[in-house]
């Protein structure tokens, strides 16, 4: 089960797809950087003076994430940054689940407006997005684990498939 | 537990650097509307409750002081001709009408009111809506883009508005907060007449009333 789980061809799917995301949902915020500020502060959970350098930086990490995650560079380190991206918006989105707040993901850039029934589906639906994503991610981290030697303690690293 | 040895510690901080690094770049490229101010923020609240009042405000009673200190100075300004679309006189003692908030949420007609009044309204929401289509005369004042406090100040410096002069705001409607952030923003300047076009763009449209499209 654990061969078939880091196979290399299992592996080298899993990174594309989850880098392809990533790229693909840098692009959109890049472009707006505005539009993702309102997005997070919809999520009420940020203090106002963080929302301006969050909504800048978070979409180049993303975007160099995806970028490593699809050219095999690093993988480990952005494999590490986007279980930690995918974690907090998992946790922001539940949150404001929990407490019946309505808010537009912000995944891919703004959405149309939408009722608060609509709202919470669509957030019930980014938050399984977002549990799939996770476990891709945690399968290119599994994957990318430096092997211990079976003489030493020092850890050899995986080549890149 | 995964481990986590030195090299790939180091990288991870290197990738959160190099993303530092190219936010800085971009942004300071940005155009105006795309840009964002590292410090501050165009909120002034980390989160927004409205405060919004919604019955009508009987015109005897008499208005909120708190902002009197911070108010703009309006000296000798004309009475506008309809400051109050939609005020009505209270069907019970007026005494006992309390106000709350410089800030009212209006329907589509009494925007309709204050608009054929030539109240100024101001548009909240981002400047490539604004150009795609808006109410006309409507000043262009994007609450999430880094230049509103600019043209905040081409608005006042062109209508002058005082403190007890009415300004609709508007944005998309629905469950746009945008105008709500505005008003906010206008109210802890001093003004203390502030109307919610709560329906917005979309309903003003919809009832075919005068807009106008192109650059703000």
């Amino acid at each position: 089960m654990k061969r078939l789980l880091l196979h290399s061809k299992l592996t080298l799917v899993v990174r594309i797809v989850l880098g392809l995301f990533f790229i693909a949902a840098a692009l959109t915020k890049i472009l707006d950087p505005p539009g993702f500020a309102k997005a997070i502060w919809a999520y009420e959970l940020f203090p106002a003076w963080s929302l301006n350098p969050l909504a800048l930086v978070l979409p180049w990490l993303e975007l160099f994430c995806g970028l490593a995650l699809c050219l095999g560079i690093w993988i480990r380190a952005a494999a590490w940054w986007a279980t930690t991206l995918l974690l907090s918006f998992g946790l922001a989105l539940s949150i404001n689940l929990a407490r019946h707040h309505p808010v537009d993901c912000g995944c891919f850039g703004a959405t149309t407006h939408m009722s608060e029934a609509e709202r919470i589906a669509d957030m019930r639906w980014s938050l399984l997005r977002d549990v799939g994503l996770l476990i891709l991610a945690v399968q290119a981290l599994w994957a990318s684990a430096p092997i211990r030697s079976a003489t030493g303690s020092r850890p050899v690293p995986v080549p890149p498939s | 537990m995964p481990h986590f040895p030195r090299p790939t510690a180091l990288r991870f901080i290197v990738l959160a650097g190099m993303a530092g690094v190219m936010a800085l770049i971009s942004n300071a490229l940005s155009s105006s509307s795309r840009r964002l101010a590292w410090r501050g923020s165009v909120v002034a609240l980390p989160s927004f409750t409205p405060l919004v009042e919604r019955p009508t405000l009987p015109e005897q009673v008499p208005r909120p002081q708190a902002h009197e200190a911070s108010r703009p100075s309006v000296p000798d300004r004309p009475t506008p001709p309809i400051p109050r679309p939609g005020t009505a006189p209270s069907p019970s003692n007026p005494q006992e009408a309390v106000v709350t908030s410089p800030i009212r949420e209006i329907s589509g007609q009494e925007a309709w009111q204050a608009f054929q009044a030539g109240v100024s309204f101001l548009d909240a929401r981002r400047s490539a809506e604004f150009v795609e289509g808006h109410i006309a005369r409507a000043w262009c004042t994007p609450v999430w883009e880094s230049d509103l406090d600019d043209r905040l100040i081409s608005f006042k410096a062109a209508r002058r508005p005082g403190s007890e002069d009415s300004i609709v705001i508007y944005c998309s409607g629905g469950d746009c907060q945008d105008s709500h952030i505005l008003a906010a923003k206008l109210s802890s300047e001093g003004y203390d007449h502030l109307l919610i076009y709560r329906d917005g763009f979309p309903d003003w449209l919809a009832q075919n009333r005068p807009v106008e499209k192109g650059q703000p």
